[in-house]
Parts: C-alpha cells; sequence; structure tokens
C-alpha cells in the first residue's frame, strides 16, 4: 500500500502515464463520438437524440465512479495516513464534478424533445443533481483546508459519507419509477441494440481514459505546489 | 421537433466541459511543476 | 476570520445545502405521490372538476385522435382496469405513441374528460435502430428480443 507512498517514486511513474492515459482517450473519445453521431442509425421512438446517449452515459458513469474513487481514497486516507490518498481525492473533485454537471445538462437536453420536458423531479435526476452539490461542497471544503498544505479530514470525512448517494443513484429507477427509464445495461446483458452499444463502450473507455489523465495532472500540480510550500517554508524558518 | 439542435447543442456541452477540465488542469500543472523546478534551481 | 472559523463556516454550509438538498428532494417525491393518479385511482377517488391533478398510465392502442388543426388531440390512458379520456392542445413529445407510457397534468372537466396541459411521454430501457422496428412502428412495448430478425 505505501509502496508509492513517496511522491518521487509516484512521480516518476505518472509523468511517463500522463501522456500515455490522455493521448489514447482523446483519440478514443473523438473516434466515439464520430462514430455516434454520423454512423448510427436513428432510434425508432427517439430518433437522432438517441446519439446524446454518447456523452450523456459515460459522464454518468464516471461522475459516479468520480465520488466512489473520492470515497475509496478517503478511507485510506483516514485509515492508513496514505500521504498521496488525500491528493488523489481532492483531485478526482473538479472533473467529477464537470462530469456530473454534463450528465445534468446533456440529460436535460435529451428529456426536452423525448420525454417533453427539461426537467422533472424524478428520483434518479434528483439524486443525480445532490451528487453535483456533493461535489461542490466537497470542492468548498477541500479548498478550505489546503492553505496549510495539509490533507483536511474533514474533507475525507465527507467523501466517505457522501458516498451514501452513489447506491441511491444506481437504485434510484427502482425505488421511485416515475420519468427516467430503467437501467439498460445490468450485469445479466443489456437491452441497448448493439448498433449503439459499441461506440457507447468505445466512448466510455476513451472518457475513461482522459478521466485519469486529468486526475493525474492534477495531482501532480498539487504535488508540486506541496514542493513549492515546503520550500518556502524552510526558507522562512532558514 | 428538430432534432439536431439538441444533438449539436449536448456535444457542444460536452466539448466545452472537457476543452476547459484539459486546458485548466494541463495549465495549472505545467505552472505548479516549472516554479517548483524554478525554486530547486536557486541556492 | 481565522481560517479555523472560515472552515467551520465552510463545514456549515456544506451540511446546510445537504440537508436542504436533500428536503427539497423529499418534499417534491412526495409532492408528486400525492396527487398522483392512475385510471382505476381517479375512478374510485371522486376528485372534483377543476382541481390541479397527474394523470398517469399507458396510451390504449387505437385510441389517438389528431383534430384537424394539427395541435388539438384526444386519447385514452388505461391501466389494468379503467380507462379515461383525455384532451389536450399542444405538440406532442416524439416518445408520445400508442402503447407508450404518459404522464399528464391537468384537470378533470365536468364531463370527466380529462384536459392535460402537460403532457409528459416515457422511455422503456430498449434502445432499438429504426430498421429493426419497422414491423410496427407504433408498438412500444417491445423489446430488442422480439424486434431482432
Amino acid at each position: 500500500m505505501h509502496r508509492f507512498a513517496n511522491p518521487a517514486r509516484f512521480l516518476r511513474i505518472a509523468k511517463p502515464l500522463t501522456p500515455a492515459l490522455f493521448w489514447p482517450g482523446l483519440l478514443l473519445t473523438l473516434f466515439a463520438c464520430i462514430w455516434g453521431l454520423f454512423f448510427t442509425p436513428t432510434e425508432r421512438l427517439m430518433g437522432d437524440t438517441v446519439k446524446i446517449l454518447f456523452v450523456h452515459v459515460p459522464a454518468a458513469w464516471l461522475s459516479m465512479g468520480g465520488w466512489t474513487g473520492i470515497a475509496i481514497a478517503s478511507i485510506v486516507q483516514l485509515v492508513w495516513r496514505h500521504p498521496l490518498a488525500g491528493v488523489a481525492a481532492r483531485a478526482i473533485a473538479v472533473p467529477g464534478a464537470t462530469f456530473a454537471a454534463i450528465c445534468l445538462i446533456t440529460g436535460s437536453i435529451w428529456g426536452r424533445p423525448t420525454w417533453g420536458t427539461w426537467w422533472v423531479w424524478d428520483g434518479r435526476l434528483t439524486s443525480m443533481l445532490v451528487l453535483f452539490f456533493l461535489y461542490l461542497g466537497y470542492i468548498a471544503l477541500s479548498n478550505a483546508s489546503s492553505e496549510k498544505g495539509d490533507t483536511s479530514r474533514v474533507a475525507a470525512v465527507f467523501g466517505v459519507i457522501g458516498a451514501i448517494n452513489i447506491p441511491i443513484i444506481n437504485r434510484s429507477v427502482i425505488w421511485w419509477e416515475s420519468q427516467h427509464q430503467k437501467a439498460s445495461i445490468t450485469f445479466s446483458g443489456s437491452s441497448i441494440d448493439s448498433a449503439y452499444l459499441a461506440p457507447l463502450f468505445v466512448a466510455v473507455a476513451g472518457f475513461s481514459l482522459l478521466f485519469g489523465a486529468l486526475v493525474l495532472m492534477r495531482m501532480r500540480a498539487a504535488l508540486a505546489e506541496m514542493r513549492i510550500e515546503a520550500r518556502m517554508r524552510r526558507m522562512a524558518e532558514g | 421537433m428538430p432534432h439536431a439542435p439538441f444533438v449539436i447543442a449536448s456535444f457542444a456541452v460536452t466539448g466545452v466541459g472537457m476543452l476547459w477540465l484539459v486546458l485548466s488542469s494541463y495549465l495549472s500543472m505545467c505552472r505548479a511543476e516549472a516554479s517548483a523546478d524554478a525554486l530547486r534551481e536557486q541556492p | 476570520m481565522k481560517p479555523k472559523h472560515q472552515r467551520l463556516l465552510l463545514a456549515l454550509i456544506a451540511v446546510v445545502a445537504l440537508v436542504s438538498a436533500g428536503l427539497i428532494a423529499a418534499s417534491a417525491l412526495r409532492e408528486e405521490a400525492s396527487y398522483f393518479y392512475t385510471p382505476t385511482t381517479l375512478a374510485a377517488a371522486n376528485v372534483e372538476p377543476g382541481k390541479a391533478i397527474r394523470l398517469g398510465g399507458m396510451v390504449q392502442k387505437g385510441s389517438i385522435v389528431r383534430g384537424g388543426d394539427g395541435v388539438s388531440i384526444t386519447f385514452i390512458v388505461q391501466d389494468q382496469e379503467r380507462s379515461q379520456k383525455v384532451a389536450y392542445r399542444g405538440i406532442t413529445p416524439d416518445l408520445f405513441v400508442e402503447g407508450s407510457g404518459v404522464v399528464a397534468d391537468g384537470r378533470l372537466r365536468p364531463d370527466r374528460v380529462f384536459v392535460a396541459e402537460s403532457l409528459l411521454a416515457k422511455h422503456d430501457e430498449n434502445y432499438v435502430p429504426k430498421e429493426l422496428a419497422d414491423i410496427d412502428m407504433n408498438a412500444a412495448a417491445y423489446t430488442k428480443d422480439t424486434l431482432a430478425p
């Protein structure tokens, strides 16, 4: 667990890994978007709005995966005092919040032509909005404690407690069945035709790699800032 | 209802969001690492 | 302001935001439950005409009648037992087809016709290309497996 605790060792891996995730991620994402936009058939009821799926679903999955990552990193930080875990958790927050916002906005744009409304207070939509607010709260908390360079335990506790919302989002379409359709992709199979499923998985892979690259970039920025702060403190003392 | 504006708007929102994320993350990383390295050079 | 107080304030704001988000969600979901009717519960509930309610169910096959002006429409919403006639003026959502789920906000007219002010369609979890579905374009209840050749 503590093998990557040394920031120098982490950076030796992170520096080549950042472009290795970013460029394939960008290529896959662009490829999936072009495939989805121009080379998928229109859906029998939704028509062309089905193409919104290719950005909406990866954004939804990654914003939920992002908070799961924050929760795991926060537990590692709280229990094992792993020095990089807090840095990782904070690095996830802004990309995760952006993906949650993308999910909400694209979902709203999809809802207008298909359901006939931009927004309803449906269980799935509401719990997703709560996830977005949780991200904002987490970002505010972690920014408030970053001045001293120590990773905040309050933010870590908030990250763990907020994870309650993730299974709620997942189950919301079953518990409060109203407007949002049920899950199409489950462990037992998919009710999405393969013409849409294939580009969707490419898009999920591409966005995931980009997400990884973004988290690494933000971790490297945070570690460099911590080095600067430590240096400044030593200079002020000496 | 024509669908193209809705599809274009969705992809545009995603594109702008991703561009902002990549640029802000990359630039802040470069700036922080450059100034950290510059500090190390100093005696 | 001391950093410690600032942290405390931000933690409080976060907690308040969290609690209020939960309360808003809970009240929105409860409100929805309190005035939601299906044709069966509507028939049993003796709702007076003019009261704002929400009606949900399936659009009965063959019941959609479009008016000559292009925006008027009448159809029958049904559940397992009862059905309810609905009138609506406006553009219907793309997913509004015979056999699909529908949620309508509106009021009962004295002649027991439900006048919808807004109409929301519901999508199911199946995504099927148009070419595969041309056997019966208007049937929303088919799944990928029944449509695939």
